[in-house]
Order: structure tokens, then sequence, then C-alpha cells
């Protein structure tokens, strides 16, 4: 009786503990989301009544040149750019972790890239690097290369996009810092003694403990990059171009839904997107019980 | 524990200066669209007008709805502005909840949309029982704001587009400025000589004004033809051929050189004013509306920039029509009276014509234009006269149908497909129709 | 955990092996030290830029490239102070303090109470609420923006402050839930079961060992907090009409319009003052996640 008692007492306090999050999702959660889904079935202009097309929107998506273009370049931006940095984010974790001089100035110093996001200043200086005219084309010129334009050429520009993802490690950085700082230190004290070399530690000791954390920033960045619209912004200025190459799939969305008018198309386009992202999310979390390492 | 006790303190102390510092009117100002009906003028009245626009427009407007509140002490203005692209989403997510401003900025590429689907009212009972007067302002400048002819929006300021040039740079080049009454001739003509005179690879004779968008210069080609963008039932209103020999055009020019290349046009097409090919140097001429004129002079240290009309066709129409920036009533407002008011004050009060002046073209009343001549510089003046010496030349130009905006998309992926080489100008010019007829028809 | 075991033997002998380490690091720390130098002036770029430019006057900025103004003027930070129809900076920046301050309390609470049910407690369905909460997170807003914007006319909170703080006790953001769920799972279930052994209750077990335990997360979440609302441009243009409720990210889209005139100077003056307080945060927080609590709690 005893153990039922207590059995029961947890399904309670479980949902206590979950009550705020609970009632923010059936108040504020559940009614934008059950409409957009609703919307997706419909054609929808924002200022007169929906009308329901059933699975027209579908239909007309997958045969969308435009949406097509758009999958590919997210796709590009999310197997490359989300790895990418990621990795450069962890590389300076583990550097800044090794209790190097001027730690504190370094982090901060390695977030400030964050801390602009999308704003102007960075639309202004990214193209007076990536330019036709800008700073690495003038540090080819030195070598006798001549670049290309970067940023408005339809080959490159996603990729300096990228460049700039990477560029914003800061906060999947500070992330990986606060769970370096978990692992014990005496662990790896421990290990040298025994002989084992840094890289040894790094993937015996290191990697495992951190999993937990490696896995949190893999989905929220995956997450994230599906998601990307403000980069567009500082390329195309919110066209996706040149030639549709930064059309980012929520910048397409975007047009789709607030400057074409077409709210049940773009709602259409949210749902498809979110099926993706539930799936490769889903994927990540199969796999993570390969990798995965809970001190549970 | 020590720290998680200090954390808090921090919080307790952010939140007590947040709260003391914000202490005037925070938290609960509720809004006001659940005031009295009544549209008796001793009922205080609350009405909301928003509009877009950076720091210096902020302050005339401002100006301006102080002085009417001083003249309307029973009607209170609330102000709502942004830049100009977070204004139309924001206004487009309040009319979507039900939420609009009674008086809001419009705009001819947006008001298509808008008022065919309801969101606007109609303004012509309005007009006619002199609410709004109307009596001073031109023709073509009421009907300007007319969709499927009824009025749904009042022009505030407006402005006329052409080609704009520094004197300075063109003396210096040794090339002739251009006439006002160019021909299509002509500008090709000043393009190959000011290409022969820029020494430099990296600067050109003339933006690229081939693609973007249908307007205006596109449009005016097929006004001088006797077409339109479309037609008044809003089916497309030209040929094929009329594309294909516009496109050519201008691929033509690319190909001697006489404007940027596709890379470098897109790489400034989306940069700040002061950055763009005209303001650096990078192309002797630019295509602006005229009341961009001043702003556009204030970057060049010398030389005076001046205007002429759009390269006419010599057997041509004239092709202009007005731009404007206008004001609208939304459909749901609870006070439209109020809010016309609130209209024909902004257009017809000399104390707003004062403080307004030229912000967004001269106001559209004849008597209004004249009268804030006096108040400006030269840059300004020169706009003005531009404006007013090309305006008989106007005559309508129907707003695009519902739709236009993927139109708009199509005519600028194609040509700068055409830009990018991937794609000849038949191939182009076909599959814009293609796309355009089946949005349309 | 094996690791544990092998440490405790071995204790004695760590300071003497780690001055032997220290002294193998040297020559390849000055090569790791100028490559982050290096790395930092990247990173830096483009705000050394930015503030050069806020002391050029506007006709300066986009004409002289270098960061040394030809003109060295302050009038960008009095004109920008002064903010817009009469209302000061000063004023977004108080606005802005607050909206945080609540949305980072509002935050911390709410999540780590979601995060502690979904590591720490079993109830039924709690797999299925996982994963709607991390699915809420797949959905871009564009598309919920509308139908929420509406909820929130109905309700007569659009033009205060409550769409932007509400929700944030509701545990609005499951970015931070995750965080903290994994976070949570980090800390060995032994302290769990020792603290129950000594009588304590969920709930006091989530007071007293799991948050203190998981602090470095709920920093993370509080710099986190700060940061996006502070910048959460979308919302605050949303929900805020009036002037004088306005945030800094507000005032700051005020200075640019892409038909008028730009008023780059002032804008960049202010987008200097107003990463001041983002950056103070953080090198005054990330002190707490240095620091951490490891061996302590550990140990027990």
């Amino acid at each position: 009786m005893a153990s039922l008692k207590k059995m029961w007492r947890n399904n309670w306090v479980g949902y206590l503990f979950l009550a705020p999050w609970l009632i923010g999702f059936f108040f504020l959660g559940i009614i934008p989301i059950g409409s957009s889904l609703y919307l997706s079935f419909t054609s929808y202009d924002m200022f007169t009544p929906a009308e329901w097309t059933g699975l027209t929107n579908y239909a007309e998506i997958f045969a969308d040149k435009k949406w097509w273009n758009s999958v590919k370049v997210t796709l590009v931006y999310v197997f490359i750019g989300a790895p990418l940095q990621l990795t450069f984010a962890l590389a300076v974790a583990v550097l800044l972790n090794r209790g190097i001089k001027g730690l504190r100035v370094y982090r901060a110093i390695y977030y400030v890239p964050s801390l602009f996001g999308g704003s102007v200043a960075v639309a202004i200086l990214w193209r007076q690097i990536f330019g036709g005219d800008g700073l690495i084309n003038q540090f080819l010129s030195v070598f006798g290369i001549k670049g290309t334009n970067w940023i408005s050429s339809p080959d490159t520009a996603i990729f300096t996009l990228i460049i700039l993802t990477v560029w914003q490690f800061g906060a999947p950085m500070v992330i990986f810092l606060a769970g370096l700082k978990q692992v014990p230190n005496d662990l790896y004290e421990a290990a040298t003694i025994d002989g084992a070399g840094k890289i040894k530690q790094f993937f015996k000791i290191t990697l495992p403990l951190i999993s937990p954390i490696i896995f949190f920033n893999l989905v929220m960045q995956i997450i994230n990059a599906f998601q990307a619209f403000t980069p567009a912004y500082i390329v195309s200025g919110g066209s996706g171009g040149p030639l549709d190459s930064t059309l980012f799939y929520t910048l397409y969305l975007y047009q789709k839904g607030f400057t074409q008018f077409q709210m049940g198309y773009a709602s259409a386009l949210a749902w498809i997107l979110l099926i993706a992202i539930a799936f490769v999310t889903a994927l990540i979390f199969l796999s993570s019980k390969k990798w995965v390492y809970y001190q549970e | 524990m020590k720290m998680k006790a200090l954390l808090f303190g921090l919080f307790l102390l952010t939140l007590a200066f947040g709260l003391t510092a914000c202490s005037g009117g925070s938290e609960n100002t509720s809004s006001d669209t659940k005031d009295e009906k009544g549209s008796n003028s001793s009922e205080k009245v609350e009405i909301r007008f928003s509009w877009w626009g950076d720091t210096g427009r902020n302050e005339v407007y401002n100006a301006i709805i102080d002085k009417f509140e001083e003249k309307h002490p029973n009607i209170t203005v609330k102000r709502e502005f942004g830049g100009w692209g977070d204004y139309w989403d924001k206004l487009a997510t309040q009319i979507a909840g039900g939420n609009a401003p009674d008086v809001v900025s419009m705009h001819q590429s947006y008001v298509s949309d808008y008022a065919r689907r309801g969101a606007l009212l109609q303004l012509d009972d309005a007009v006619k029982n002199g609410e709004i007067d109307l009596s001073d302002f031109p023709e073509s400048a009421v009907d300007a704001g007319k969709v499927d002819d009824k009025i749904v929006m009042i022009a505030k300021g407006i402005t006329m587009p052409g080609w704009a040039y520094n004197t300075a740079l063109f003396d210096e080049l040794g090339v002739e400025y251009p006439e006002m009454d160019w021909t299509w001739d002509d500008f090709a003509a000043k393009l190959a000589e000011l290409d022969a005179a820029i020494d430099s690879d990296d600067q050109f004779a003339s933006p690229d004004n081939g693609g973007g968008q249908l307007e205006p210069s596109f449009r005016h080609y097929l006004r001088q033809l006797g077409k339109d963008t479309f037609t008044e039932d809003g089916k497309l209103g030209f040929e094929k051929e009329d594309l294909v020999s516009w496109w050519t055009m201008w691929d033509d020019f690319r190909k001697k050189g006489y404007i940027p290349d596709a890379e470098t046009g897109a790489e400034y097409a989306n940069v700040p004013l002061e950055q763009n090919m005209f303001v650096t140097g990078k192309v002797a001429l630019t295509q602006i509306p005229a009341n961009q004129l001043s702003l556009y002079q204030e970057q060049f240290d010398s030389g005076e920039l001046r205007m002429v009309r759009m390269p006419v066709m010599p057997d041509g129409e004239n092709s202009e029509y007005i731009g404007a920036a206008f004001l609208s009533i939304t459909e749901k407002s609870k006070h439209p009276k109020e809010a016309a008011m609130f209209i024909d004050y902004f257009v017809n009060a000399k104390e707003a014509w004062e403080l307004f002046k030229v912000n967004q073209g001269p106001p559209a009343s004849t008597d209004g234009s004249e009268f804030v001549k006096q108040f400006l510089e030269p840059a300004d003046q020169r706009a003005v006269s531009f404006i007013q010496e090309t305006l008989p030349y106007a005559h309508p130009a129907p707003v695009p149908p519902q739709g236009v905006g993927e139109i708009e998309q199509a005519f600028a992926d194609n040509y700068d497909a055409i830009a990018f080489g991937q794609v000849s100008v038949e191939e182009a010019a076909e599959a814009f129709m293609e796309t355009a007829k089946s949005i349309v028809e | 955990m094996e690791t544990n075991k092998v440490s405790e033997p071995y204790r004695e002998n760590i300071n003497i092996h780690y001055m032997v380490n220290k002294k193998k690091i040297k020559p390849k720390g000055i090569v790791l030290h100028l490559f982050i130098i290096a790395v930092g002036i990247l990173m830096l770029y483009p705000l050394l830029w930015m503030i050069s430019s806020s002391f050029k006057p506007d006709s300066e900025i986009f004409k002289n490239i270098s960061f040394l103004p030809t003109v060295f003027t302050f009038e960008n930070y009095v004109i920008g102070w002064a903010g817009l129809s009469g209302v000061s900076f000063g004023k977004f920046f108080a606005n802005t303090f607050f909206l945080v301050a609540v949305a980072i309390i509002g935050t911390v609470i709410s999540c780590s109470m979601a995060a502690y049910a979904f590591a720490r407690l079993e109830f039924a369905y709690k797999k299925i609420w996982f994963a709607i909460m991390l699915t809420t997170m797949m959905l871009p807003f564009h598309v919920t923006v509308i139908p929420q914007y509406i909820i929130f006319n109905k309700l007569d909170w659009v033009n205060t402050y409550l769409p932007l703080t509400i929700p944030k006790f509701l545990a609005g953001d499951g970015f931070f839930i995750f965080l903290m769920v994994q976070f949570i799972r980090t800390i060995p279930r032994e302290l769990d079961e020792a603290a129950k052994m000594d009588g304590c209750g969920p709930i006091r077990l989530y007071s007293t060992l799991i948050m203190p335990l998981a602090l470095p997360a709920l920093i993370t979440t509080m710099i986190f907090t700060f940061i996006w609302t502070w910048n959460d441009f979308f919302s605050q243009l949303l929900y805020i009409g009036d002037i004088n409720l306005y945030t800094v990210a507000l005032g700051l889209r005020m200075f640019l319009d892409a038909m008028g005139q730009n008023s780059w100077g002032a804008m960049f003056a202010m987008s200097t003052v107003s990463l001041i307080p983002l950056f103070a945060l953080f090198i005054f927080f990330q002190r707490y996640l240095i620091e951490g609590i490891t061996a302590g709690g550990v140990k027990g």
C-alpha cells in the first residue's frame, strides 16, 4: 500500500510541476497551433474569412518550383551550417576550458557576434567583407587572385550565410562551457595519472560526460537552422536573392503569407516544415541511445 | 545558497528600477476601440493613426497631429508608427486581428490587396458631402486614390518619377546634361556617351532598370505604347513582344557594359540610400521619385541634382501617372466621421501644409503645393517644379489586381535569370507570361 | 561509476602530476594564445566598427572606412538619447529592463518546474507531453502570429506588456525546458536516492538539491532570456503601440526607414549603449558559469 501511495503521489506531483507549462499550452498554445493546422487546408488572405480547400495547398506546394528551391537552400544551410557551427563551438569551448589566462575575457569576446543577431550593422559589414570590392577580395588581390562577388553570386551567397552562422557560435559555446564545467576535474587528473593523453581524455571522459549537452545543442541548432529567417535579410534584404539562392524556407513562407496574402498556403508550408523537423529530430533522439550517456 | 540570494536580490533591484522608472502609465493602458460610438462633436473621441517613416517624419507628423488636436479639443489621436517593412507586417496583423487603427497610411503597391479585400472604407460619400474636401485636387490626384472606381485613399503627398543626374559629375566627364523630353534613342545614346567618358571597369552609366518591379520604368514604357501593365478589369495589359523588346534593350545595355553586371547589381540591390550606386559614384544616372531628390542632394558635396522625365517615345503617348503616399480609413473604424475630419485637416489645412512641406512630396492640393514652395530648400524646389511640370501629362493608371505580388515576383525572378545568364530573353519572357496569365485569368 | 572508484587512491599524487603537466603546456600556449587573439579580433570587428561609427557624423560613416573618425563627435549620442517625439531613450531602457526582469523570473521558475517534472518525476503520459513540448518549437512563428494576436486582442491585452510577459510564466520557451532537462539528467541519481532516504519529498528535492546543482543551467537560462527578450523585436512590434511603452529594440528600428532618411549615427550610438547591459550581464554572470557546483555536491 505504501508504494502505491507513493506512485499516486508522484502522478499528482508531476502534474503540479508541469502545471505552468500545461496552462500555457492549453490557453495560448493549442489554439494558434490548431488554427494554423486548420488554415493549412484553406485559402486565407487574412482579411476575409478562410475558405476550405482541402489538400489543394499541399498539392500546389509539391508542384512549386520555388518551394523545392527553398528546401534545397534550407537543407544545405542546416546540414552544413549547424554541424560546422557546433564543431567550432565545442572546439573553442574545450580550448577555453583548459584554464587559459584571461578566459573570461575571451569567452565574452567570442560571445559578442551572437549579440548582434541579424542587425543592420552585420548586414553592412557582411557586404563590406564579402562584396565585390570587399575585404576578402582585397586580400585575395594581394596574391593576384580575382575573387567573385561572394555575397551576390547565386553560387556562393548561401555560404556567406553559413559563415555568418558559424561566426555566431557564441550561444552553443556558452552552453558547452557550462556543460564542461560540470565534469569533475579529478576525473581528468586521475586519467592523467593513469597515463592517458589529452586526446584520449577528450574522447573517453569529456565527450561522454557532456554528451547530453551535445545532444541538446545538436537538436536545438537543427531545429533553429530549419527555421532560420533573419540571416536572409542580411544578404538579400528579404528577397531571398540572388536568384533565390538564399531563399530560406521560412522566408518563402513569410513572403507567401504576408506579402502575397496567401496565409493558407503559408500555413501548409509551416506544417510540412514541422513534420520534416520532427522527423529529423526523432532520428536524432533514436540515435541518442547509442551515444548519449546520462548519469542516471 | 548565498549566490541564489544574491541573484534574487539583483532581480528585485532591477524590477524595482524598472517599475519606478516606468511608473508613468505602463501596464494597464487598454486599447481604445471600445469608446463611445457617438460622432457628436462635444463627446470625447479617440482615434488611432498609423504611419511609416523615419525620425524626421515622426516629428513632422506629431506636430501636425498636435495642431489638429488643438483645433478639435474633443478628439485625441493616438499615434503609431514604424519603419516601412515593419509597418505593413503590423498593419496586416492588426487588420486580421480586428484591431486596426482608424486612419492608416496607404500606398499604391498595397492598396489593391487591402481595398479589394474589404479592409478600407469607401470615401466617395465623404468626399461628395465635403467632409473631405478635394475640390482643389487635380483630377489625376483624386483618381490615383481610386480602386475599382471608388475612392479608398486620399493623397497626402504626390510625386512623379524621373531620372536624376549630378551636374558636377557630368561636367567632369564632359557629357552634356540630358534633356527634359529625351527619347529612348537619346537615352541609349547618352549611356553610350557616358560609357565612353567613364574610364573604369567599376563604374557604369546607369543602373539596371529592366527588372525589379513592374513600376515605374516598365509601366511607363508600356503606357507610351498605349498599353498598360494591367487593364481596368484586371487582365494583363500587354503582349509578350512588348516584354521581349523591353528586356532585350536592357540586356543589350548590359552586354555593352553600360549597366552593371548581375552580381554587382545584386550586391547593391538592398543597400541603404547612403550606400547605393548613385551616391557612391558607381553609376552616373539614377531613376528616382522626385520627392527623394533632396535626400540624395544631401549626400553630395558638389554639384546640383536635377531631374528629367522618363525617356519618351517620339510617336508614343504620355506615360505619366501620379505616385503618392495616401491616407485611408479602415473599414472597421468606429469613428469614421472623426477620421474623415482628421484626413481633411491633414491634406487641406494651411498649418498642416506648413509643417508637412514636401515630406512625401508636395501636398496634392494645387494651392498647397504652391504654398509650400516658399519654405523649401533649392533641391526640394526643383523637385516640386519638376512635379508641377510633369503633372499635366498624367492620366489615370488603374490599380493592379489582387495577386499582383506573385506576378511582381515572377517579373523579378525571370529578369534575374536573364541577368545571370541562365536563360535567354525569349525563354524568360515566355515563362513570365505563362505565370502571369495563370494568375490573372 | 568506475572512474570514481579509481580517483580515490590517487588523490595525494594529483598535485605533483598537475604541476608537471603545467610545465609542458607553455610553448603550445603561446601559439594557442595568438590563435585565440586572432579569432577574437574577428569576433570583435563589427563591434569596433559600430562603436567607431557612433562617433562619426552621419555624413562620414559610409565615406570614411577607417576606424578613426576624422571628426570626433558626441552628437549621435545626444540625438539618439533624446529619443523620439519627446520620449527619451532612457525610458526605452527602463521599459526594456522591466520586461526583461519579469521575463527572467517567469522563465526560470516555470521552465525549471517543467524540466524537473520531465527529468525526475514519473507521471502518466510524460513522454507524450515531452514530445508535444518539443514539437511546439518546430512550427515557424509567422503562421501562429495572427491567431495569437486575435487571442490577445480578445483578452484586451494588446498595447500592454501582458502578451510579452504572461507567456514567460507559463513556460512558453521550450528551449529552456529542454536545456534544463538535459542538465538535470547529468546529475547522478545517487544523490536523489541519498536525499530521499533522508526523507526528502519531491518538492523539497527540487528546491534543495536539483536547483542548486543545476545552477549553470539556470544561469544560462537567465543570460539567454535576458538577451533574447532584449532583442525580441517582432513581438514587441506587434503588441506595443504607445511610444511610452517602447522598448530598446523598437526604438532602434525607428532610426532607419527604407523609404526615407536614416539616422545612422544615432542608431549606432544607441545600439552601442544597448549592448552595454547585455555585455555587463554576461560578464557578471559568467563567473557562476565557471564555478558551478561540482565537487562539493558530488561528494555529498
